[in-house]
This record gives structure tokens, sequence and C-alpha cells, in this order.
């Protein structure tokens, strides 16, 4: 009689979680090969509009016929379109990108050569822009409605009006032209001087997505804190700090976190101003400098490049958020 | 809005003060729009000078009462470039953001209302466009398109709908399993006039709202494009193309660059203020 009383908990009812989660995981895998293939399609109709073949491009206006003839038939661009858009999609599964017309060196090197930069700033904008807005937007959520709340909402306010070229132009003034605290541009030797290099780009870079993300965790604070399990953890007497890192800061995050999976492909974007504004070498340098100079394999294989990486930053947001709010494996 | 019920109920101080709290933002916004729609209808009333004249006897003279915000190193005047830009830029916010709007706020209208196969192409064609660097996108249309205002306002309208179909959509779904959507399905009307007529006016605030913010950024992606050689062309007045211009000088004469950006900044506040004061507005109505 006595063993009914107590509360009779079912042991373990999270047997199918590992494959609910590894389900959810394959059907975001799956999801992404339509992704990628309306990319591909895209990226292919985008380069067949380019005004005048390639080949006079890059000849010239005098260009012989001969040469014209022989460039198109090295880009494979004498087939019926259907047979360049399968070739195309080749090209991308077995890596071989063409050659980059104006510098001569494979698309596929270059693209392995440049990315790495973009992603290293990005990840450092990242990094700043995490680093910054998490602590304000906290302290703006809970003194919300004060002068500190105030402050730092104006703040955001303003970062979010502020134009990336412009803030990267006034940084390089400041602190690389006349404080000369940093170098005005380039990339440098070796890690630690790569890592130099990029401070003021990153940091630029950061502004925005940093305003976004503190718009928005501020908001999921303040949602956080008016729910029913702080206000009981409150009243179980549990330490403040617990409260703050256990309860709410897990719950804020994970909106966050969505939010700033849809933001690398603005932070990507912005890289491209940022790498010619501080005259970076990677990919967002190498994106303009090639649609200026019509180069065309190297501007499909970039796009595609990017549009990739950003469907895999999505993925990984997805599925880290998935794991943190097991709700969203629906 | 502003007259309170005769009946205040019991929360009534609260609610009260923060009834009048709210529009700060709003009516921030509205002031600096205000401002800025004049200045971009009737440049030629302020400004002082003629944007484009140049005027070698007064090459790169620093903010002096007869140049309030210097000249260039043509001797252009600042201020009355800042001025005409408003014109330019003005111009960019609004038709950068009136098809997307009118067009996704349509189609996210009858994907919402129609659901199933449509909702799933819909969600496939916003996984593409949001996957693709928006701004790496606009750039490689414009490149394929020439230079330019006019190649820039397709580029944007090519993508930008998504966005407002997505909100839309999302709004429309919820509204269309309320009661009041059965009873018009009950009464016999159409479905487009359930969609257009009762579904949409109930579903459009968000996409308005996000109207407002999305117009700050098309003032920062004209002038970002205009920065980089592929928005509006110089000699023209617009923000991004005086930044260009400035960049080399920025060590001598900051003014050239500092004043423009300062536009830009001012004005997607103006933006940014009004679209939050609305929605924080809209979010108390409902």
């Amino acid at each position: 009689m006595r063993a009914r009383l107590r509360p009779r908990f079912p042991k373990c009812t999270n047997v199918r979680a590992p494959r609910v989660m590894l389900e959810y995981v394959l059907r975001r895998i799956l999801q992404l090969i339509p992704t990628l293939l309306f990319i591909l399609v895209v990226v292919f109709a985008l380069v067949r509009l380019l005004p005048g073949d390639p080949a006079s491009a890059v000849l010239g206006d005098r260009a012989l016929d001969a040469d014209v003839e022989r460039i198109n038939r090295e880009l494979g661009l004498d087939q019926p379109i259907p047979v360049q858009f399968v070739l195309f999609v080749k090209s991308f599964v077995t890596g071989d990108l063409g050659n980059s017309i104006a510098l001569k060196v494979p698309v596929s090197t270059l693209i392995l050569e440049r990315l790495p930069v973009t992603m290293m700033l990005t990840f450092m904008a990242a990094v700043f822009a995490v680093a910054t807005s998490v602590p304000l937007a906290f302290l703006a959520a809970l003194r919300r409605g004060r002068a500190t709340d105030t402050v730092i909402r104006s703040g955001f306010q303003v970062g979010l009006s502020m134009p990336v070229f412009f803030v990267g132009l006034v940084l390089l003034t400041v602190f690389g032209a006349r404080l000369r605290w940093f170098p005005v541009g380039g990339y440098g030797e070796g890690f630690f001087d790569h890592v130099y290099h990029l401070i003021l780009p990153s940091i630029t870079l950061a502004l925005s997505l940093s305003a976004v993300l503190m718009r928005n965790l501020r908001s999921a604070v303040i949602n956080v804190l008016d729910a029913d399990y702080v206000a009981f953890a409150e009243s179980k007497g549990l330490r403040s700090g617990i409260i703050l890192f256990r309860h709410i800061l897990r719950n804020a995050l994970i909106s966050t976190l969505a939010i700033f999976g849809l933001s690398i492909g603005t932070l990507l974007g912005g890289a491209v101003i940022t790498e010619s504004v501080f005259a970076v070498p990677g990919a967002g340098r190498l994106m303009v400098d090639s649609i200026y100079g019509r180069d065309y394999p190297v501007v499909q294989g970039l796009t595609v490049a990017l549009a990739v990486l950003v469907s895999l930053t999505f993925l990984t947001t997805d599925l880290i958020q998935a794991w943190l709010d097991p709700r969203l494996k629906k | 809005m502003t007259d309170l019920p005769a009946d205040v109920p019991a929360d009534a101080p609260a609610r009260s003060a923060r009834r009048r709290a709210l529009p700060a933002a709003l009516i921030g916004g509205t002031v600096i729009l205000g401002l800025s729609l004049i200045l971009a209808v009737f440049p030629s009333v302020f400004a002082p000078y003629d944007p484009l004249a140049f005027d070698y006897g007064a090459i790169l003279q620093p903010p002096s009462p007869a140049h309030p915000m210097g000249t260039d190193n043509f001797g252009r005047d600042i201020l009355s470039r800042v001025i005409h830009a408003y014109t330019i830029d003005m111009q960019i916010a609004v038709l950068g953001t009136i098809f997307p709007f009118v067009f996704g706020t349509a189609v996210g209208a009858i994907v919402g209302y129609l659901g199933g196969f449509a909702e799933t192409i819909f969600g496939r064609i916003v996984d593409v466009v949001i996957t693709f660097p928006f701004l790496v996108l606009v750039i490689a249309i414009v490149s394929v398109l020439g230079p330019g205002l006019a190649n820039m306002y397709i580029a944007v309208g090519l993508v930008g709908w998504v966005f407002y179909g997505r909100i839309v959509a999302a709004e429309v779904k919820v509204q269309k399993q309320l009661d009041y959507a059965d009873a018009g399905r009950v009464m016999g009307y159409t479905h487009s006039r359930i969609v257009f007529r009762h579904l949409l006016p109930n579903s459009i605030t968000p996409a308005i709202v996000y109207w407002m913010t999305d117009m700050a950024l098309i003032i920062l992606l004209g002038s970002s494009l205009g920065y980089l050689g592929l928005g509006a062309q110089p000699p023209a007045a617009e923000w991004g193309v005086q930044i260009a211009e400035g960049k080399n000088f920025m060590t001598t004469a900051w003014w050239i660059a500092v004043f423009p950006g300062a536009a830009i900044v001012i004005t997607g506040l103006g933006f940014s203020l009004l679209g939050d004061g609305l929605a924080e507005v809209l979010r108390a109505r409902r």
C-alpha cells in the first residue's frame, strides 16, 4: 500500500529521443539538397544573362573569331543550354570549377585561398558581436525602462543605421591613420598578424550584427523574466546568478541563435564591403574584383561557395537550436 | 488614440503611463522623416549653392559661415550636395521597397491561405533567397544589368518581396483558423474576398513594421552600392557616392565624407524609430 503513495514517475519516456534527433538531422540534411540545386539554377541563369559573351570580355573588341571560338569551347559555351547545365552541376560535384580568366589560376584554388580569410573575418566579427551584445542586452533588460536601458537602446538604434563602409572609413582614419594603433589595411603574415590586421575590419562588421542581436536578446530576456518558471525559481530561493545563467540565458539564447543564423548571409554581404574598405584579400574582395573584371568562372564559383557556406551555417544553428529546445524537432 | 475610454480599468495608471511613454520613438521618427521628406521634395529651396557647380576658388575649404559643411576638391558645397542627395536617397527608400511590399504581401496572403503545396514551394524559395548573401546577390545582379539605380530596384525587387511574403504568410496562416474566416466561408464569400478583404487587413501590421526597417536597410544598401560605384553614378549627389569621393581625403578634409555619413545615420535612425514606435503602438492596440 505504501509504495502506491509515492508518485510513480515513468521510468524513462525518453528512449526514442536519440532516434528523434537523428531523424531530424537526416531530414534537415535532405532538405539541403533542393536548396542547393535551386542555388545552382539561379547562379547558372544569372551568369548566362551577362551581356556579351565572356570571350569578348576577355579578349577585347578586336578579338579574332578563332580565339573567341576557342575560349567559348574551353568554357563549354558552344554546347546546348541543358548540356551546359549538366556540365555546370558536374563541375561543382567534382570540384573542378575551371580557371579564372583574369588570374589564370584554378577557381577552386582561389576559393580555398580566399574563403578562409573571409571566414576568419566573419568569425571574429561574430565573436565581437556576441561579446558585446549579450552583456549589454542583459543589462538593458534587467534595467528595463530606466536610463541605462534607454542609453543602450539608443546605441543600437544608431548602430543599425550606420553603413558598414562609413564606419570602416572612420575607424580606419582614426585608429589606423591618425593614432596608428592598427594597420591601415592588408592581411599581414602569420596567424597573430592576421588577427591584428583583422581587428578593425571585424569590429566594423560586428556593429550591425551586434545591434540586431542586442535588440532581439533584450526582448527575449524580458519575455523570459516574466515567465512563471523564473518566478518559481526565485520563490524557491535560488541564487540570482544561477537563475540568470541556467534559466534565463539558456532560454533567451534560443531565439537569438535563430537570428544569428539568419544574419550570417548579411554578415558575409557586409564582409564584401568591409574587405573592400580595408583592402583585406578575402573572398568578398575577390568577388568585387571579379565582377568588375567579368571573370565569370570566379563569380559563379564564389557565389555558390558562399551560398553553401551560409546553408551549412543555417543547418548548424538549426541543429544547435533543436538540441537546446527539443520542441523544435517536430 | 489619445482619449481614454470613460470606464478606466483598474490597471489604468500603469497603462496610461505606458501610453504616454510609447510614442517618443514614433514622434522622433516622424519628425526626422518629415524634415527629410521636405528636403527631398524642395532641395533647391534649402540648398545655398548648386550641388554640381565647380568653384576652383574655394577648393577643400573646412566648414565656415560661407560653406557650413565645407567644400570638396572641386569646390562644390558639401551642404548643398547633402541636401540634394535627400532627393535620391529618399527615392531609393520608397521605390526600392514599394514593389517588394505590395507583391510580397499579396503572395504571402495567398500562400498562407492556400497552405499545402504552395507553402512548400514558397518555403523552398525563401530558403534559397535567405541562403544567398543578399548584398552579394544584388551586386551580382547589378553587375549583370549594369550599374545604376534602376537596375538596383530590379535587383532588390527580385529578392526583397520574399521577406514580406514570409511575414504575411505566417500571419495569415494564424488568422484563417479564426472564427471570422470560417464565417466568411459559410456566407459563401469568394476566396479572394476572404483573403484580401478580411484576412489581409488583419495580418498586414507586421509587414508594415518591417517595411519601415526595410526602408532603412535599403538606404544603407543604395549608398553601399553608390560607394562601390554600382549605384547612383557621379557626379550625382548621393550620400554613398559622396563618401566614396571623400575617402581619399579623410585625413586632410574629413568633412567631405563625414557629413553625408551623418545624413545616412540620421535618416536610417528616423526609419528605425518610426518602425519601433509603430510596432509598439500597434502591439498595444491589439
